[in-house]
């Protein structure tokens, strides 16, 4: 009770850690949910690697050019590259898709690749250690200054607003494709729509959770509402509960035990995940017995 | 083409820019039930989303107009390509017909609810509005599609293909249904099916795609078993 009392007080330092894991825990899922609908789990891994290589890139432009440190204009140059980067990999992609009859798995696991192996590459750029950014390619959720943590929360309730708005476009040209053309709807448009979301979910996200927390997030929330509750009206605002409760929690338990928070709140959504698999299967298997 | 909703003028269609169907010139009017013939692959199916306005033409013109305003299609997909990822219930499959009414940014209310309901009752399957669409029969599915049709307030309703994998009576109430829509409220109804008997008694004309051409005429000749004897052993010969 004295942890929780601690972690609400109003002057609690790590306060902007928590409320930005919050905010990205209880919106991510929302977003997520088209993820795992329209089966591109796999775009949920790749773009937050794109994101992180579009930091990486942006501080080593920065490097190369610029003599001066960075200190003050990191946080906007970091949203610039993650912005940019992602954007283009995900208009690219779903341009190739619109275009092309090859796997979208095989595009998006290259795009994965190359991205982790660019990110790696421009940090260990002796340029890029200098200026000591690995903090913000990790996703440093411990000190989220003030600042940063309002232009998650702005660009996330925008996120928000037009999830809201747009629901049933985005829904139709999700859920049936032939069905939204049948009507009249400009299907491109309306996937161009969804992936400006996602990708302004994740670019915001990733500099502050880093990518690992940033899949977990995007996906294992709606996995675990899947099992417990169906129908779309339910079921993404019990993702975004679940996201939001294991955002908390595993702030809760990674303060208490000094753990990294980004991994714990990752291992705790698996952990609930496999709980609510289990919950669904064991009675089952023992009814069988 | 006057008076008709929909009309093809030398259309070409098919995918990749390779047409499979040249020169294809159709009327679809006010009130006809109409059946679409012909052998697996043959481009029943293309013609119907082209209908539709899925597949767009690689060369000609598709006119959709009703008094000057576009004409609104209830489509009904072959189950088996339909791919319901999203874990919704049938009264929010059958919602989804009510979509293409709903300008961008306006959401779904009570109205859409009621309408998805009214027309799951319509067609018997209100009992199912709260079950998991993926995990209902082939014929509960396909009664659900049909109310999403509905949904839409269609001025032609589209059907690929109804009466696949469905058993004997549920393809007699589903016909018995579009038969009735045709009658009293005079909807037009075109349909896709291999099952040649089961709809004799519920359209009026009947359009063979046979080598690549539409021949078009009466149920009762189209589907007499020895013009459809011909035309099957011509197709299987061609």
């Amino acid at each position: 009770m004295s942890l929780l009392l601690e972690i609400l007080s109003p002057d609690f330092l790590l306060r902007n850690a928590l409320y930005g894991g919050l905010i990205i825990g209880f919106v991510a899922p929302l977003v997520g949910w088209y993820l795992v609908g329209r089966r591109m789990v796999f775009l949920g891994v790749a773009l937050p690697q794109v994101s992180t290589a579009g930091v990486a890139g942006a501080f080593f432009w920065h490097a190369l050019f610029h003599e001066h440190e960075l200190h003050e204009g990191d946080f906007w140059l970091a949203l610039m590259g993650s912005t940019v980067f992602t954007l283009i990999a995900i208009l690219g992609l779903a341009l190739w898709e619109s275009r092309s009859r090859g796997r979208a798995e095989g595009r998006t696991g290259v795009l994965y690749a190359f991205a982790g192996a660019l990110s790696l590459l421009l940090v260990a750029s002796d340029r890029i250690a200098e200026i000591g950014i690995l903090g913000l390619l990790k996703g440093e959720i411990i000190a989220i200054p003030t600042g940063e943590l309002l232009v998650l929360a702005v660009g996330y309730a925008a996120i928000l607003v037009a999830l809201w708005l747009f629901k049933k476009d985005l829904l139709l040209v999700s859920a049936d494709r032939d069905l939204a053309l049948s009507f009249g709807k400009n299907v491109l448009a309306w996937d161009l729509v969804l992936y400006l979301i996602i990708g302004t979910t994740i670019s915001l996200g990733v500099l502050l959770v880093g990518p690992l927390v940033m899949f977990g997030f995007l996906i294992v929330p709606p996995l675990i509402a899947g099992r417990v509750t169906t129908g779309i009206r339910r079921l993404p605002l019990a993702a975004s509960v679940v996201g939001g409760l294991t955002a908390f929690v595993g702030f809760a338990v990674s303060y208490k035990l000094d753990w990294p928070m980004g991994p714990t709140d990752v291992a705790l959504v698996c952990v609930v995940l496999a709980l609510a698999a289990a919950a669904q299967t064991i009675p089952g298997l023992l009814r069988r017995a | 083409m006057a008076g008709a909703l929909v009309s093809f003028r030398d259309v070409a269609l098919g995918y990749d820019g390779t047409p499979i169907l040249e020169g294809l010139t159709l009327d679809v009017r006010p009130g006809e039930c109409l059946a679409l013939l012909g052998p697996n692959g043959c481009g029943k199916s293309t013609i119907l989303k082209a209908m539709a306005g899925i597949v767009p033409p690689i060369r000609g013109t598709v006119h959709r107009s009703i008094d000057g305003q576009p004409v609104r299609f209830g489509y009904v997909p072959q189950q088996e390509t339909l791919d319901l990822v999203f874990p919704m219930t049938a009264a929010e499959v059958v919602e989804l017909g009510t979509y293409g009414q709903l300008s961008p940014g306006r959401r779904a209310g009570g109205a859409e609810r009621e309408r998805a309901l009214r027309c799951l009752e319509q067609v018997g399957a209100a009992d199912l509005r709260g079950r998991l669409f993926h995990a209902l029969s082939g014929g509960q599915k396909q009664r659900v599609l049909v109310a999403r049709a509905l949904a839409a307030e269609p001025d032609v309703l589209l059907l690929d293909e109804p009466l696949s994998g469905i058993d004997a009576p549920t393809a007699e109430a589903i016909l018995t249904l579009l038969g009735r829509l045709n009658r009293e409220q005079e909807l037009t109804i075109l349909l896709v099916t291999h099952h040649l008997g089961a709809v004799r008694e519920v359209v009026r004309e009947a359009i063979w795609v046979h080598a690549g051409k539409l021949l078009r005429g009466l149920a009762s000749a189209m589907l007499a078993p020895e013009h459809v004897r011909t035309m099957i052993e011509e197709d299987f010969l061609s």
